[in-house]
């Protein structure tokens, strides 16, 4: 008796769901007028062939106004596509640790998820990343910046959408003592400084940082196809930069911050004058400067008499569809909305984050930002961070003895740095 | 004058009595000198483990929602704010929401392991059955094993009975394996003499009532010890409910919520008010305390005598 009604309830649940399915698809017909009658376009397809209640998962960053500001597309999302039925949750999860959570357990994952292009490779590698083979409402790979779509490219493929194209290191810097000329040579600023009492402030012991001076140098480190990084630190100008890192903080005016806290504070408390850092503390010292706040690329510095551009890595945060979601379609569709023209010119608004789009980078309510203008500009001068994993370490231990002097062969660190950072 | 003084000190009694003064001021003098010693010694270590704690307390108060670590002190002035805006929530941070979250597991938890305890106490202490000693034996192996090493096999058994991400489940996680601390309620127990069960067997009394009306009375003191105990897992465990709860901030406990107040981009704004949070959760647990501080010293030393 009982496995009668089962199968009895079983059957009627199928039959709903298909009568739903053709019901939406008529609808959808009515309201496309004749028009959508034999296109192949993929998204109405895709309408048609939905039936019953489309469950997705995103993840968007931990910061308030990326949440609602995501909450906000999705109901808009909802909206625009109300002859599905959807059923969308939000969950936190910052873009910097997303790799870790995704592949602690794929499937239990999120459908759309955003997260730091450096993690990327790994992503792919590990089957969490969906290939973004075709466009349901616009062209991914016409609609970005080169360098955007880049960072969204393994192998060739394109694998995620990209979201923003902020992620980056720059230069803060207060107007009160530092002309805009004057923060093009680190030289300058040094004196400026000086005379002024203050410093300069420079995370050498994070190696993220510490890869401007010798990326600047025309130096190499990447990860190669076979899984383990390359690094001629120790060769060419390797021996000068490291040079120039000890004289520069060795004369005191440059001097090591730990971390974005000691940065910030060293603003607040007026020993600092200039720091290097990225858009998430850029209201935190606007409000610190005020008016004199100011934001610009990278200075030039001087090693073994040469004069050198710093470079910085420069990274995006992408928003991915997992291969694992029932519906990998409508979460597509759903990254591309959240990743369009109009959901980065918002975003820029609503949280301040740098559109990767071509168009809304363009918008002239982007370009007045100093943030934007200044990351444009170092852009030009920054590589994607396509780094391994040994990398971190050796290279910020580096960063953290040359910046306190404590090296007496420069060579020889170097050369044991490297042999960290390309260990297989 | 000074003729007076001399007869008098030349007395043979009073002279006695000055050396017996003078000596028994050099004693106290290193007494003093002994316990200023010790005192300044307990004042430097009192200064040195509450100095983290005040720090929190006074950043709590700041004015200046990010961080500031040159100065111990709020350097923009104090301000209470932190506290209302912590309960005024966001998209983001739900500290009222996280604080119940919290306060129901722990709760619930709380009852249940110490229900579990207690049962696995008696059943060890007064009962004897066959396999008690290699059962024994063996929860004393299994409790040798670190926590954390079960962790993903622990997820996936819940994700596939569909327990990830709800409250039921961080409960079930919590108190499931609860029983396995019993060693110290047992100790306590077996101080508890044999006779008192027997008498009341004799009277016909079940186990139950045994346990109930004997030894659940006497061993009140341990079982508070083993409330608190309990309550203390859930309320500030982060490992387990990190991995467990998922990703919608509606369903974090405190120690996730106030982690992801420091991350990069919260850490400008949110600095004060994470330390403001830090201050709240300790309010649950003091009251909890202080309601069963009396039981809890004698709870906590009683049992250690037999084990």
């Amino acid at each position: 008796m009982k496995k009668r009604v089962i199968a009895l309830l079983m059957a009627m649940t199928m039959c709903t769901a298909a009568l739903a399915g053709c019901d939406s698809g008529k609808n959808n017909g009515g309201s496309e007028g004749g028009a959508s009658g034999t296109t192949a376009d993929p998204l109405q397809s895709l309408i048609d062939a939905t039936s019953g209640t489309v469950k997705l998962t995103v993840w968007a960053s931990d910061v308030t106004e990326a949440q609602d500001h995501t909450q906000e597309l999705i109901d808009a999302f909802k909206a625009q596509y109300s002859s599905v039925n959807f059923d969308i949750t939000l969950g936190a999860e910052s873009e910097s640790t997303a790799k870790d959570t995704v592949l602690t357990d794929i499937t239990a994952a999120a459908d759309v998820y955003s997260f730091a292009d450096d993690q990327i490779t790994e992503l792919v590698n590990a089957g969490a990343l969906q290939a973004v083979s075709i466009g349901y409402t616009y062209d991914v790979k016409a609609a970005n910046a080169a360098g955007a779509v880049d960072a969204a490219t393994v192998n060739g493929q394109l694998y995620a959408y990209p979201m923003t194209a902020d992620n980056t290191y720059y230069l803060f810097y207060d107007k009160s003592v530092f002309s805009e000329d004057d923060v093009k040579s680190l030289d300058t600023m040094v004196t400026k400084a000086k005379a002024a009492g203050k410093k300069i402030g420079f995370e050498f012991g994070n190696a993220w940082y510490l890869y401007g001076w010798f990326a600047g140098a025309g130096l190499d480190a990447y990860l190669t196809d076979s899984g383990a990084n390359t690094c001629n630190w120790n060769t060419g100008a390797g021996p000068d930069v490291a040079k120039a890192i000890m004289d520069y903080c060795a004369e005191g005016t440059v001097a090591n911050i730990t971390d974005d806290g000691s940065a910030v504070t060293g603003v607040k408390e007026g020993t600092y004058a200039a720091v290097v850092n990225g858009i998430w503390n850029s209201s935190a010292l606007q409000e610190e400067w005020g008016a004199n706040f100011g934001a610009a690329k990278l200075p030039e510095f001087t090693a073994g008499g040469q004069t050198y551009q710093m470079n910085s890595y420069f990274s995006c945060k992408l928003v991915g569809v997992n291969p694992h979601s029932e519906n990998v379609g409508w979460a597509m569709v759903l990254a591309e909305y959240l990743t369009n023209e109009d959901a980065q010119k918002s975003r820029f608004e609503k949280v301040g984050w740098g559109p990767s789009n071509s168009n809304a980078a363009a918008s002239p309510e982007v370009q007045a930002s100093a943030d934007i203008a200044a990351i444009s500009e170092q852009t030009k001068f920054a590589q994607p961070q396509r780094i391994g994993g040994n990398f971190w370490d050796p290279a910020a231990t580096l960063g953290k003895n040359l910046s306190e002097g404590t090296v007496s062969d420069i060579q020889g660190m170097l050369d044991e740095a490297v042999a960290g950072i390309t260990a297989p | 004058m000074s003729e007076t003084n001399e007869n008098k000190t030349s007395k043979p009694g009073k002279m006695q009595v000055n050396v017996i003064q003078t000596r028994s001021v050099g004693v106290r003098r290193k007494r003093m000198i002994g316990a200023v010693l010790k005192n300044l010694l307990l004042a430097i270590l009192s200064i040195i483990w509450l100095a983290p704690i005040f720090w929190l307390l006074v950043s709590a108060f700041n004015k200046d929602p990010g961080i500031n670590y040159a100065h111990f002190f709020p350097s923009k002035g104090w301000t209470i704010a932190n506290f209302f805006n912590l309960f005024k929530s966001n998209s983001a941070v739900m500290y009222l929401r996280w604080f119940f979250n919290t306060l129901i597991i722990a709760a619930f938890t709380c009852v249940i392991s110490t229900i579990f305890v207690l049962m696995v106490s008696y059943a060890f202490a007064c009962c004897r059955f066959e396999g008690r000693a290699g059962l024994m034996r063996l929860t004393m192996v299994i409790n040798m094993f670190p926590g954390v090493l079960s962790m993903i096999a622990v997820y996936f058994i819940m994700k596939s009975i569909g327990l990830t991400e709800s409250h039921i489940g961080m409960i079930v996680v919590y108190s499931a394996g609860s029983g396995l601390g019993y060693l110290i309620v047992k100790g306590y127990m077996d101080t508890i003499p044999a006779s008192l069960r027997e008498a009341a067997k004799l009277e016909g009394a079940s186990e139950f009532d045994v346990f109930m009306q004997i030894i659940f009375p006497l061993c009140r003191p341990i079982v508070v010890y083993q409330i608190i105990a309990s309550f203390l897992i859930p309320w500030g465990d982060f490992v387990f409910a990190k991995l467990m709860l998922g990703h919608d901030v509606k369903n974090y406990t405190i120690a996730i919520g106030l982690y992801g107040m420091l991350s990069k981009e919260n850490l400008p704004r949110y600095f004060s008010q994470f330390c403001a949070g830090g201050i709240l959760i300790s309010i649950p647990i003091s009251i909890l305390f202080v309601i069963m501080q009396k039981y809890y010293v004698e709870g906590v030393t009683s049992g250690s005598t037999k084990g």
